[in-house]
């Protein structure tokens, strides 16, 4: 029974070397971890020092008068509202206050950043491209 | 990278083109008994139906034309469409053995045998006889099934959810949220991300930016 015989059946020999190297396995003395991030700095003396702003914070605002609840009814009807798409927000936040401006008369091309235009990501906190944010 | 690629398509040849599917679920083990990887058998030729012109559901009645039970009317439990078969409850069976240990001859019960759908008729509901259905448009544009004989609608069966809840008598519980709470429109659209928009409304101010890395 050859090598393509076996594939053909399904049957593949030996061991998987492509497969990722986790920290599952290894000997016991081989330490690797599963890419969490780091929340402080280790010293020259080898101590670590935990850093406050590295640590995540949940910020979650006051929940009061907040009726949405975990789970959903069955006897809810499914929701027939299209998808949020670009062309929407876009028509939906801003081209109205275009189009009143522009028959004022006072639109102007050079001034787009008061209808929320972003020439750059520079300087700002969450950046949409490359989005710095999860 | 070859050899997980060829891993992967053996994980995914689990469905060849020709592989022959039966009444047990192909991750089953009667049916992995059945077919082996590798192993092939000759071509089952299963007459095209396209899905538009599928009529028969499950939970319809539908009269058997040829077979065994000739004539009968039954329920439909189970609808294979990869094969054209049909499963009707109790009808068309065939007895066996189940449960069987090394001391007990197991439990003797009848297990129902697949019909085709080319021996399988709907019923119409007015005169309870076979008819043959045509595929229909209503005034209101809702496509029906439409006996030929009679000219009557054959509505669809109520599908019955698997744990039996029927959605219009369920009792909402403390973590549900009724449905006009969920169907209630909040959205306002901004062009703000979400994280600006909980910094606003908290009141946070984060002057400190973060160092350019490259």
């Amino acid at each position: 029974m050859g090598v393509l015989n076996a594939l053909r059946r399904g049957i593949v020999r030996g061991a998987d070397r492509m497969a990722e190297f986790t920290s599952k396995r290894g000997s016991r003395t081989h330490y690797k971890g599963r890419g969490a991030q780091p929340t402080g700095v280790l010293t020259s003396s080898r101590k670590f020092v935990p850093i406050q702003a590295m640590i995540p914070q949940f910020v979650v605002p006051d929940l009061e008068g907040f009726r949405l609840k975990p789970y959903v009814s069955y006897r809810t009807p499914v929701g027939t509202e299209p998808a949020v798409t670009p062309e929407g927000l876009f028509s939906e936040a801003v081209a109205q206050q275009i189009q009143k401006d522009f028959e004022e008369g006072s639109f102007d091309k050079e001034q787009l950043e008061k209808y929320g235009f972003e020439p750059t990501q520079e300087g700002k906190l969450f950046k949409l491209y490359p989005k710095n944010f999860i | 990278m070859r050899l997980t690629a060829i891993l992967s398509m053996a994980a995914k040849a689990a469905f060849p083109k020709d592989y022959r599917y039966g009444t047990s679920r192909p991750w089953t083990i009667a049916a992995k008994r059945l077919n082996p990887p590798g192993k092939k058998r000759r071509k089952m030729f299963i007459e095209p139906i396209a899905y538009e012109d599928w009529s028969v559901f499950k939970g319809d009645t539908v009269e058997i034309l040829s077979g065994k039970d000739k004539g009968k009317q039954g329920k439909v439990a189970q609808v294979f469409r990869h094969r054209n078969w049909v499963i009707l409850d109790g009808l068309n069976t065939h007895f066996r053995y189940i449960g069987k240990t090394a001391d007990y001859r197991g439990t003797y019960i009848a297990s129902e045998a697949p019909l085709l759908i080319r021996d399988i008729s709907l019923v119409d509901p007015t005169d309870r006889k076979p008819t043959e259905v045509e595929w229909r448009f209503t005034e209101e544009g809702e496509k029906v099934r439409v006996s030929l004989r009679t000219g009557r609608i054959v509505p669809k069966p109520v599908f019955q959810r698997r744990d039996g809840i029927v959605p219009q008598q369920w009792k909402d519980g403390p973590k549900d949220t009724s449905p006009e709470e969920t169907l209630e429109k909040t959205y306002t659209p901004s062009l703000k991300t979400l994280e600006e928009e909980v910094m606003e409304k908290l009141g946070i101010e984060e002057p400190r930016r973060n160092r350019k890395t490259y």
